[in-house]
């Protein structure tokens, strides 16, 4: 083989070993647009013999998902607000100073970032009953997903406020800027595509939250799409076209986002994420 | 006073302000509760004294009837079984992957950033996804194995005890694999051409240069990528309801599932919070690991 056809070799192995890795998604949408019995065919087919779109607004309907994804909309909206709002600022103070108070800030919050939702779940739905919170399942789950997202966004947001020049804050200053001045005028534009992205990363991490609010919302009226996913999933589960049916509705917002914003995401979290 | 909302707008009052609201809003709702789940490892908890704060105490009961549970050592032996060859798969899989995507080739990054789809996808989605690749009857990758010949019989990969714990290990190799992948990457980026230039000039071939460079110029990458799969790993939980729900009888059961299983099944808080709390102890070991792994670039 001679030397310019090395890479146009190698993008055909790459194109292949990514086909391999997102068959699952391929299989989605696939099945989810076969009849019921072409899904229990043997051997399956790889393109449905008579794709039917009419299984979405079926799916749609019969699931209620129009309920479902709105709470998703409502839970995430609230989690992003929250985690933003607080974590924008933290991020800020921890990227601008170095100190021994600083380096344990930032050591709590990495730890804070470890705890499994699973381990948080027991403590969190007997404290929230207490105070009387599961009154209001979905301000619980926001605020215990929030709680849950902060660390990550800190983390990461953080990466970027390390990348504004410190030179421009301080040239702000000393032109008569006072520090809420300079934060708001000359940071926080600088690091606003940071933390946008990070934002988005928050948004959709909590659209797909299942643990705390199979666990906190019983109203069936309030549960995100995730827990409505769940009420026809299990090992024994059979109607595998409107599981794929009612799985793609609910990640195709998602994936649209992360293919426009792909190159974004990516260097956000790469920036963030090790450093 | 007026010093005080002078500092609150241009001084330290500022940063405190804008530390101290995110700091107190995770003390009160991650902090506080870890507190609280180990009070209620010792304690008491049912249905009478849920709503109390003082319960009457347990001292160490709790930690014995979890121990002496018939399925502790089944779950634990499950739990680190997932939890290493997870990690393993992920991270050599993730490796090779990433060694291949710094390959110069149009599209490269593209490409390797398409990868990542599968870390933004909710975990139920894809526990749902793969629950149907992996069915017994009907399942896809089954067909697949017996074209190629690998397997003669289907593998009921979710309702066989020997293999209901392997189905999750997939599903979860799958979704972390793209994330060590671009981790790592960004690792490899950081190593200096012309270190390879020089050892290629010296004669050294690929294996000698992966093996003398490539490895020690990435360790505190690769000590980071392995204690964020751990991490990671641990918190695993959505892929359980959606794939096995921990059965066959707990074949495929890990702690964090355990402990849920006890809180919101069962409906026995104090064992949930006792499991937790053990769980807790591995997770901090990891992060401490974490921690210093980045610690150098944490001080900056």
């Amino acid at each position: 083989m001679t030397r310019p056809y090395v890479p146009w070799f190698l993008l055909a192995i790459a194109l292949t070993l990514a086909a391999v890795y997102l068959f699952p998604l391929y299989w989605m949408y696939v099945t989810s647009l076969k009849s019921g019995s072409e899904i229990f065919a043997n051997p399956p087919t790889f393109w449905p013999v008579e794709p039917d779109l009419s299984i979405y607004p079926s799916v749609w309907f019969r699931r209620t998902m129009q309920t479902f994804m709105w709470n998703s909309v409502l839970i995430a909206s609230g989690v992003t607000a929250i985690t933003v709002l607080l974590g924008t600022g933290c991020a800020y103070v921890l990227a601008r100073y170095r100190s021994g108070w600083i380096d344990f800030g930032l050591f709590m919050i990495l730890m804070l970032q470890v705890l499994p939702a699973s381990v948080m779940i027991t403590p969190l739905f007997v404290g929230f009953n207490q105070l009387g919170l599961l009154n209001y399942p979905r301000t619980a789950v926001v605020l215990a997903a929030a709680a849950k997202a902060m660390p990550f966004f800190v983390v990461l947001v953080r990466a970027t406020f390390m990348s504004v020049p410190r030179e421009l804050e301080e040239a702000a200053l000393v032109d008569g800027n006072s520090r809420i001045g300079a934060f708001f005028n000359i940071v926080l534009p600088l690091a606003r595509n940071g933390i946008l992205v990070c934002a988005i990363l928050t948004f959709m991490s909590s659209f797909g939250e299942y643990i705390y609010s199979k666990s906190i919302i019983q109203n069936g009226a309030m549960q995100p799409a995730s827990v409505g996913l769940s009420g026809f999933l299990g090992p024994n589960s059979s109607d595998w076209n409107s599981i794929m049916a009612y799985s793609a509705i609910y990640v195709t917002p998602i994936l649209a986002v992360f293919v426009l914003l792909q190159r974004r995401i990516v260097s956000g979290l790469t920036s963030g994420a090790l450093k | 006073m007026a010093r005080f909302f002078n500092s609150m707008r241009d001084g330290i009052g500022f940063d405190l302000i804008l530390v101290g609201a995110a700091m107190v809003f995770l003390l009160a709702l991650a902090g506080l509760p870890l507190v609280y789940n180990i009070l209620m490892s010792f304690q008491q908890v049912d249905m009478f004294t849920l709503g109390d704060l003082f319960r009457p105490l347990a001292g160490l009961t709790n930690y014995v009837a979890v121990v002496n549970a018939p399925e502790f050592w089944l779950v634990t032996k499950n739990t680190l079984i997932f939890v290493f060859t997870s990690m393993a798969g992920q991270f050599v899989l993730g490796f090779s992957l990433a060694l291949f995507f710094a390959q110069n080739f149009p599209g490269a990054a593209t490409i390797r950033g398409l990868f990542l789809v599968s870390w933004v996808m909710p975990g139920l989605v894809v526990g749902a996804i793969w629950s149907w690749i992996l069915a017994g009857d009907f399942g896809v990758l089954n067909t697949i194995l017996k074209a190629m010949g690998i397997i003669e019989a289907p593998i009921f990969w979710k309702s066989d005890p020997n293999f209901s714990i392997w189905a999750v290990v997939i599903a979860n190799i799958w979704l972390g694999l793209a994330f060590n992948m671009l981790l790592l990457s960004v690792g490899l980026a950081a190593i200096p051409r012309d270190l390879y230039e020089a050892a290629e000039l010296d004669g050294a071939n690929a294996f000698q240069r992966f093996w003398t460079i490539t490895l020690p110029m990435m360790r505190s990458t690769i000590g980071a990528v392995l204690s964020l799969g751990l991490i990671g790993t641990l918190q695993q939980f959505d892929l359980f309801p959606a794939l096995t729900e921990g059965g066959p009888a707990n074949t495929s059961n890990v702690a964090g599932y355990w402990a849920w299983q006890m809180s919101f099944k069962l409906y026995d808080f104090a064992k949930g919070a006792t499991i937790s709390v053990m769980m807790f102890v591995l997770v901090l070991i990891a992060s401490v690991v974490y921690v210093r792994s980045t610690r150098h670039e944490v001080r900056g």
